[in-house]
């Protein structure tokens, strides 16, 4: 016999997961709704909830009134082995009803390896996973999210990427395809005028030749879709759409806290970091916006803990005007802030202490590379004597604990950059010992965590071979040699991941057919090591003719044809290049604030790039 | 000394999922929400001071939970429920707030009723046994055997559509607790194989059978 919903959230683990029914969780009559949309967040309720631009979109998607948007995640193996024994379908946690009826399926892309997970959630919906094997009786599948700047890999499965910010894009998607489904909805037509957009990319109206080596020939674009498709951006932040709640899950999630976006982009560009240059320019909210929005939320959630959320907290230019304004009614109603990568150096003693600065995050820095020099050719601006001093603050007000965080495996790296990691792991640790009003009776414990480097697309090291996985466990291994104290731990990243990653994140439409297959082998949630299975992967590539290291560890030519080169994010290839050049000279570049470089981000006439006047325009 | 606010609640539809463990959570919030002023105990890790006296088991829904609160002044009781009420997800309803008479450890049993998707014989044959052994893990972590026919020697079985209904109070508090899920196990023992069973919790009382208040 079926066993009807209820009965079967009583046989799983943590059912509140899969009940809906939140505060916050947004319930619709449906004779009163016209467009039905699925939010899929590729991976675990507990990884998903966590994420604020769902958030954002769940509130701004409800907002239209004949439009119902419903949260979905991958369920857990259980569940899922319960959903296939019962026949039911993926369905939204709202109305519970299966999501293969609705309008749109959206997935958000945080992550490479969320990739099998998607592909294992169509067919979980019992939607079918190609593209062009969905007619007008299944949803469109949308995606959009940090990976939608190269989604060429999954430009089989889904019909419409978003690339940028979605506020107004997804909306005006939503308008359109009101349109299109009160006259008739027929795919291909609504596709052909969805990629008039901005925004909006059409995979199924490019093609894609390639050269005898493998690489690409030519990205040509079909009918009317447009060369090059450009990004989206907010301009005004403050006018922007933010939700006044969320929805408060009842089980611990992994961010289980009300979120305050204070800026988007990063005004430093340190060059293997994707977020750097794809969300560019800066743009701020302002105090007062920043203080209304985080007001509203904890009293609207009744949360006990709000974060301010951004690439890099410190460089929010009005944080001393801000912090007092929020702690002003936050230590009355019992509220705790919580500043994630923040730079503990600049702040006063007085509003650390309030702040709790480091009670709440304790003390991490990092640095990423062992040495300056190598720092100088990521541009990180980070120096020894800063990290050295503010440790020297922290232990004197009784920590005993640091953690650093480096990156294997970056461009130019040589061995005394490795050396220089132990080296600077043991200063902090002699840093500590000579110190006289060190906390008593405690060691110091310096936690050195190790990252590969993976090359990702629209960075200064797009071009760069990753290492090989020889290479990077080398590397790992003369680090460990190199560590004399049991003061100092050191933990890795696993290469095979991120060799992994590095494939996928640069990758060409000819990796549909390794998804597909990965997917046919049952690869799911391959973000959690457990599920991970590295060999299966290599034996599909083998299988498939196609060698992985030609994704991941080939210097590219300085004109190379990318997978990425018809989607536009506003910084120039030509700007790229140039950083590139100047990370084998380890020359730095100086921050959005300091002087503009003219990265081609002017192009969206917003934030940093107009507000100083000092653009430079190429 | 500050007074207990005694607040009686269900816990019903979706909200049944909710585990002890987030139920906690999922109340402060709401306190919080609602702007009452809960009383949070001193010290460096300040926490509100709000408990369940009688631990709910994930899944079964409950008619009538008791949850208490301390707070910082007071409030009218019809003001402190019609607050929580405005801001509670849906299946937890805040209907009745009063001070708190007996002590948390005055809590005697509790009533159930248990919805099987089996016909009404195979459960009264099992009532009828003079003893039914099931294995429970106790408070110490170790599997015993115990017999839990004198607990449920007053259930009452009757016929129901689409299975039957059994009516039963049982041990619940500081003097020890019988959960109905030990019939429900033995009931899989005798069947060998799982009946789908709808647990609900209609009431607390205290020794003298009365509601617990
Ligand atoms: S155009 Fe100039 S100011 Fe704007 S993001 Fe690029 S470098 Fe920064």
């Amino acid at each position: 016999m079926a066993l009807d919903m209820e009965h079967l959230l009583l046989q799983v683990q943590k059912p509140a997961r899969y009940s809906g029914g939140e505060l916050g969780s947004v319930m619709k009559d449906k004779k009163d709704v016209f467009i039905r949309f699925a939010f899929c967040f590729p991976d675990l309720y507990e990884v998903g909830m966590s994420h604020l631009g769902m958030k954002i979109l769940y509130g701004l998607y409800n907002r239209e009134e004949d439009t119902w948007c419903e949260r979905v995640f991958a369920p857990d193996a259980d569940m899922e082995q319960k959903m296939r024994e019962n026949d039911i379908p993926l369905f939204g946690l709202e109305s519970r009803d299966p999501i293969k009826d609705f309008d749109f399926i959206g997935f958000t892309l945080q992550y490479e390896m969320c990739y099998t997970t998607l592909l294992h959630m169509l067919d979980l919906a019992k939607v079918p996973l190609l593209s062009a094997e969905r007619d007008e009786q299944y949803p469109l599948v949308i995606a959009g999210g940090p990976c939608a700047c190269n989604p060429e890999p999954l430009a089989d499965f889904i019909d419409i990427f978003i690339l940028g910010e979605g506020e107004e894009v997804n909306i005006e998607l939503n308008n359109l395809y009101r349109e299109h489904k009160k006259r008739g909805y027929v795919k291909r037509d609504f596709l052909l005028d969805a990629a008039k957009i901005e925004g909006v990319y059409v995979p199924s109206l490019y093609d894609v030749t390639y050269l005898s080596d493998g690489r690409i020939e030519a990205i040509t674009p079909r009918d009317t879709a447009p060369k090059k498709v450009r990004k989206r951006i907010i301009k005004d932040l403050d006018k922007a759409y933010y939700p006044e709640t969320f929805v408060v899950p009842f089980t611990d999630i992994v961010h289980d806290r009300a979120m305050s976006e204070i800026f988007r982009g990063c005004i430093r560009g340190c060059r293997f970091c994707q977020a750097g240059f794809i969300y560019r320019p800066v743009r701020e909210k302002s105090p007062e916006t920043i203080d209304r929005q985080s007001h509203a939320l904890c009293q609207s959630t009744g949360y006990e803990e709000f974060s301010l959320t951004s690439l890099s907290t410190s460089d929010y230019s009005r944080l001393e005007q801000l912090l007092p304004q929020l702690l002003e009614w936050a230590e009355k109603e019992q509220v705790n802030i919580s500043l994630p990568s923040l730079r503990v150096d600049g702040f006063s003693e007085e509003l650390a202490k309030r702040l709790n600065v480091l009670r709440r995050s304790g003390l991490t820095f990092a640095p990423e590379a062992g040495t300056q020099r190598l720092r100088d050719a990521i541009n990180k601006n980070l120096t020894e004597t800063e990290i050295l001093e503010t440790a020297r603050r922290a232990f004197s007000g009784g920590w005993n604990a640091v953690k650093l965080y480096f990156m294997n495996g970056l461009p130019t790296e040589t061995k005394e950059d490795i050396r220089g990691i132990a080296e600077l792991g043991h200063k902090v640790v002699d840093e500590f010992y000579h110190l006289s009003d060190r906390p008593r009776g405690k060691g110091v414990t310096v936690s050195i965590s190790v990252s590969c480097f993976v090359p990702k697309p629209f960075t200064p090291f797009q071009w760069e071979p990753q290492d090989t996985m020889e290479q990077l466990q080398e590397k790992q291994k003369y680090l460990l040699s190199e560590i004399k104290t049991r003061k100092i731990s050191l933990s890795w990243h696993d290469a095979k991941v991120s060799f992994l990653e590095a494939v996928l994140a640069r990758g060409d439409r000819r990796l549909g057919a390794v998804l597909l297959e990965a997917f046919r082998r049952g690869f799911n949630l391959d973000a959690w090591s457990e599920h991970f299975d590295f060999d299966a992967w290599m034996d599909i590539f083998d299988s498939l003719g196609l060698d992985p290291a030609f994704y991941a560890n080939r210097r590219r030519e300085k004109d190379e044809v990318f997978p990425w080169d018809h989607l536009d994010y506003g910084v120039s290839k030509a700007f790229l290049w140039k950083e590139n050049q100047k990370a084998h000279e380890s020359h730095t570049t100086p921050n959005c604030r300091e002087h503009c470089s003219g990265c081609g981000a002017a192009c969206f006439k917003g934030g940093i790039c107009v507000e100083d006047g000092q653009t430079v325009v190429q | 000394m500050l007074k207990t606010v005694r607040l009686l609640f269900s816990k019903t539809g979706r909200a049944r999922f909710i585990s002890h463990l987030d139920l906690n959570r999922t109340m402060t919030r709401a306190v919080r929400r609602a702007g009452i002023p809960l009383w949070y105990t001193e010290g460096f890790n300040r926490h509100p001071y709000l408990t369940f006296p009688a631990p709910l088991s994930l899944g079964y829904e409950g008619l009538a939970e008791i949850m208490e609160i301390r707070l910082e002044e007071d409030m009218p009781s019809d003001e402190l429920v019609s607050k929580l009420q405005a801001v509670m997800p849906e299946g937890l309803c805040v209907f009745e707030a009063f001070e708190a008479q007996r002590k948390a450890g005055e809590l005697k049993s509790a009533a159930y009723t248990l919805h099987f998707t089996c016909p009404a014989d195979p459960v009264r044959e099992l009532l009828a046994q003079p003893s039914i052994f099931v294995e429970k893990f106790s408070k110490k972590k170790v599997l015993k055997t115990v017999d839990i026919a004198p607990a449920f020697a007053g259930a009452v079985v009757e016929d129901v559509e689409n299975g039957c209904k059994m009516t039963v109070t049982l041990p619940c508090g500081g003097e020890g607790t019988v959960n109905p899920s030990l019939f429900v196990t033995a009931l899989k023992q005798k069947l060998g194989e799982d009946i789908p069973c709808h647990v609900v919790r209609t009431a607390l009382f205290d020794p003298d059978g009365c509601p617990f208040r």
